[in-house]
């Protein structure tokens, strides 16, 4: 698997993509290197199709590292700078089968699941992805996601366009999910660990 | 005669008020000695301590009547003891010896003292720049007397005096200049 | 929780200059102290560019040194990996944004000018099977180097005019590195806070010392600390005081050891601190002014391609039970070269230099710094992509 590297400018700004619908994964590897310099503005990438029908951006995306087949997530914050709301209803990678989870209160616990509808971001509004929240779940990695890996992922929207990514992957550990299939309800689910 | 000199003077140098409790090194004997009118130049300088000196941190100079060096070979440590081998012109008048050594404990010793030259064979003396290193000094915050000096050098040695007499700037420090 | 985008962009360093509506109480101050600007906690010093950051600066007051050694089969694609997340880190915190999943993500919002600067061991180079720029020093007569204080595959040096900036950084990027690399010492230290002192004032040490005097200033930087592809060396060295015997001494007997005045720095044949040292000049008696044994004559170097960029911190552990202090100095050396530069100057010292009486080298390390990183980029991806 060829994990492309992409930013070091996630940092800044808004976008460390910013893509327009038209543009696809295989593109997406072709120029990862420019996309750095679509950072700054954090709206309108200067190579990006003016005809998009949808422009989602992520900032600030990451992975957290795991071994080869255990349950791992991608986070970041999903930015709509238009006037209409955006629906991300599905999500994949190269690195594994993916869903789109949630963490949802059930019978007075919180509970991770399968996200049904995807995840709606207002228009102007975003939409944070974070440990103890929604997120891009990786249900089974093929290999091993190791810390420092850039990882790729593809959004797949409502209206049909998509929205490729790269994420880095950090040995994190923290706000203590399982993401073991059948722990559905992970205990003691420290949901406040990260302060608001 | 100088055995007892010493001893009193060793007595005197241990009972003085102001005596630092810690040892440090102390100019025992000097040869030419100070205050000494020789008729006859030096080959060498040699100074004596209670300690043992560091080579490395023994600096020992002569200077001429008008304020500049002899010429000498490196000094030589053996010991407590450090010799200058003088391999200069002379001229008559007064010199100054100046010593520099670092105490077992670290603490800097520095003083001078002078000796004359009076050679009937050389030009009579011309006077030395005012301010020549000649008074026993006791510069800085710690200074006193604490170095007994015993002149027991030359075969031509006559001890100058006893009891204060016989001090020499043992410890001898670079005052501190006003404005700093 | 949202991570808002940086609301800090000023790249002003401190300055020592009073603050507007602070100027009574400068004016009130005693005219050696400087008034804390208001931006202490959000000034910022620009991480990317072709040389790191936390050289030239002025060094701010709080440091964290802190030494990894590398794990076991670290190879050249695990470093990459690794100093990809630990620019990146940096790159972020540096600038007042939290981290990528930074666990407490409010600490990282007061950057208090911090920098990350990166330093790679000789081991590091041997992991990533390329030849070293940098070699461990040749042991000097002086040392007593502890291994809890020597050595090191990899260097982070975190500098901020805030202790819990320091922190914060530290945590984040010691997590981040786990996976490639264990600690191996972390040395804290620290120098004046922002605003006791105006920059231009050269700072004392623990023992009193003015310390940096002979620092290259200005365009002197440049040819003593840089190579021409931005990158540089440093060595830590970790200097014990001995303040028990130290104490023993008069200010006399300090500054005949130092060859400079306690009080103004002035070399002892001088008047003012920056008065270049006359070893030449006598005293009355004829010796020279300045010892021959005295620190400034054994570390004087005139050519300025020589010099080294000394950025000390202080060190002020815990006394032990009777009272004797831990205490001495972090010394941060940058030069171009450790060889050409740092290691003669050492040698002098550690052959004749008085000083060493109440010093005692208890630690020692040499770090490659690699050259800065543009916005795409990363620490160390020249020889490690």
């Amino acid at each position: 698997m060829r994990l492309t590297f992409l930013s070091g400018s996630r940092r800044r700004t808004v976008a460390s993509v910013v893509l327009a619908g038209l543009l696809t994964a295989g593109s997406l590897a072709g120029c990862g290197g420019e996309e750095k310099t679509a950072a700054g503005g954090g709206t309108t990438p200067s190579q990006a199709p003016s005809a998009a029908a949808s422009v989602l951006t992520i900032k600030d995306p990451w992975v957290k590292a795991a071994p080869a087949g255990e349950m791992t997530a991608a986070f970041g914050t999903l930015v709509n700078a238009t006037a209409a709301d955006i629906t991300v209803t599905g999500v994949e990678s190269p690195a594994s089968p993916m869903e789109l989870h949630e963490m949802a209160m059930q019978d007075g616990k919180m509970v991770m699941q399968e996200k049904k509808g995807g995840f709606v971001i207002k228009a102007g509004g975003s939409h944070e992805l974070a440990p103890g929240g929604d997120h891009l779940m990786l249900m089974k990695p093929a290999a091993e996601i190791k810390a420092g890996d850039e990882v790729t992922f593809t959004l797949k929207l409502a209206d049909g366009t998509t929205v490729p990514f790269a994420a880095i992957a950090k040995p994190f550990a923290g706000a203590e999910e399982s993401y073991a299939p059948g722990h559905g309800s992970p205990s003691g689910m420290p949901m406040g660990s990260m302060a608001p | 005669m100088k055995r007892l000199a010493a001893v009193i003077a060793a007595v005197l140098a241990v009972t003085a008020p102001g005596t630092p409790a810690w040892a440090h090194a102390q100019l025992m004997f000097a040869d030419p000695a100070k205050d000494l009118t020789l008729t006859v130049a030096p080959a060498a300088v040699t100074l004596g301590f209670n300690e043992r000196l560091r080579p490395d941190f023994t600096t020992i100079v002569v200077s001429d009547p008008a304020r500049q060096r002899v010429a000498a070979s490196p000094a030589v440590v053996d010991d407590k003891r450090v010799t200058l081998t003088l391999t200069g012109t002379w001229s008559n008048g007064t010199y100054t010896v100046a010593y520099r050594v670092v105490s077992v404990d670290g603490h800097t010793v520095q003083g001078s003292y002078p000796f004359t030259l009076a050679d009937p064979n050389l030009p009579p003396a011309v006077p030395a720049p005012p301010s020549a290193a000649a008074a026993p000094a006791s510069g800085g915050e710690d200074g006193g007397s604490n170095g007994p000096l015993i002149g027991v050098g030359a075969g031509t040695v006559l001890l100058a005096a006893l009891g204060a007499g016989l001090y020499l700037s043992g410890r001898r420090r670079s005052s501190p200049q006003a404005g700093n | 929780m949202t991570l808002k985008p940086p609301s800090v962009s000023r790249r002003g360093l401190l300055t020592g200059g009073a603050a507007a509506g602070l100027g009574q109480v400068a004016a009130a101050a005693p005219a050696t102290a400087a008034t804390a600007a208001d931006d202490t906690g959000t000034a910022t010093v620009a991480f990317h560019g072709p040389r790191q950051a936390g050289v030239a600066q002025d060094p701010p007051a709080h440091a964290a040194f802190a030494a990894f050694t590398l794990a076991p089969g670290a190879d050249r694609a695990a470093l990459g990996r690794m100093m990809r997340l630990l620019t990146d880190d940096a790159a972020r915190l540096t600038q007042g944004v939290p981290a990528l999943g930074d666990t407490d993500a409010t600490l990282a919002v007061l950057p208090a000018r911090l920098t990350v600067t990166f330093g790679f061991g000789p081991g590091l180079y041997r992991a990533a099977r390329l030849p070293s720029p940098v070699a461990d020093l040749p042991k000097f007569s002086i040392d007593r180097l502890q291994s809890r204080w020597s050595g090191g595959d990899l260097l982070l040096q975190i500098c901020a005019d805030d202790p819990l900036t320091v922190a914060h950084t530290q945590r984040m990027m010691i997590k981040d590195a786990r996976p490639f690399a264990a600690v191996r010492w972390v040395q804290q230290g620290f120098r004046r806070s922002p605003g006791v002192q105006s920059p231009e004032h050269t700072q004392r040490n623990v023992m009193g010392q003015l310390d940096g005097t002979a620092n290259p200033r200005g365009g002197e930087i440049d040819p003593a600390v840089w190579n021409p592809d931005g990158s540089s060396t440093l060595v830590v060295r970790r200097v014990r005081a001995e303040m028990e015997t130290w104490d023993k001494l008069s200010v006399t007997d300090k500054e005949l050891a130092v060859g400079r005045r306690m009080e103004s720095g002035a070399p002892l044949s001088g008047t003012l601190e920056h008065d270049r040292p006359d070893f030449a000049v006598l005293d009355e008696t004829g010796l020279p002014k300045i010892p021959d044994f005295s620190h400034v004559t054994r570390a004087r170097v005139e050519d300025p391609r020589l010099k080294i960029l000394r950025r000390p911190y202080n060190y002020d552990g815990v006394p032990d039970a009777s009272g004797v202090p831990d205490c001495g100095l972090i010394f941060a050396a940058y030069q171009r070269d450790i060889v050409e530069q740092f290691v003669p100057i050492q040698k002098r010292l550690a052959e004749k230099d008085l000083l060493n009486e109440w010093i005692t080298p208890i630690g020692s390390a040499v770090f490659a710094v690699p050259p800065g990183c543009a916005e795409d980029g990363w620490i160390g991806e020249q020889v490690l992509a």
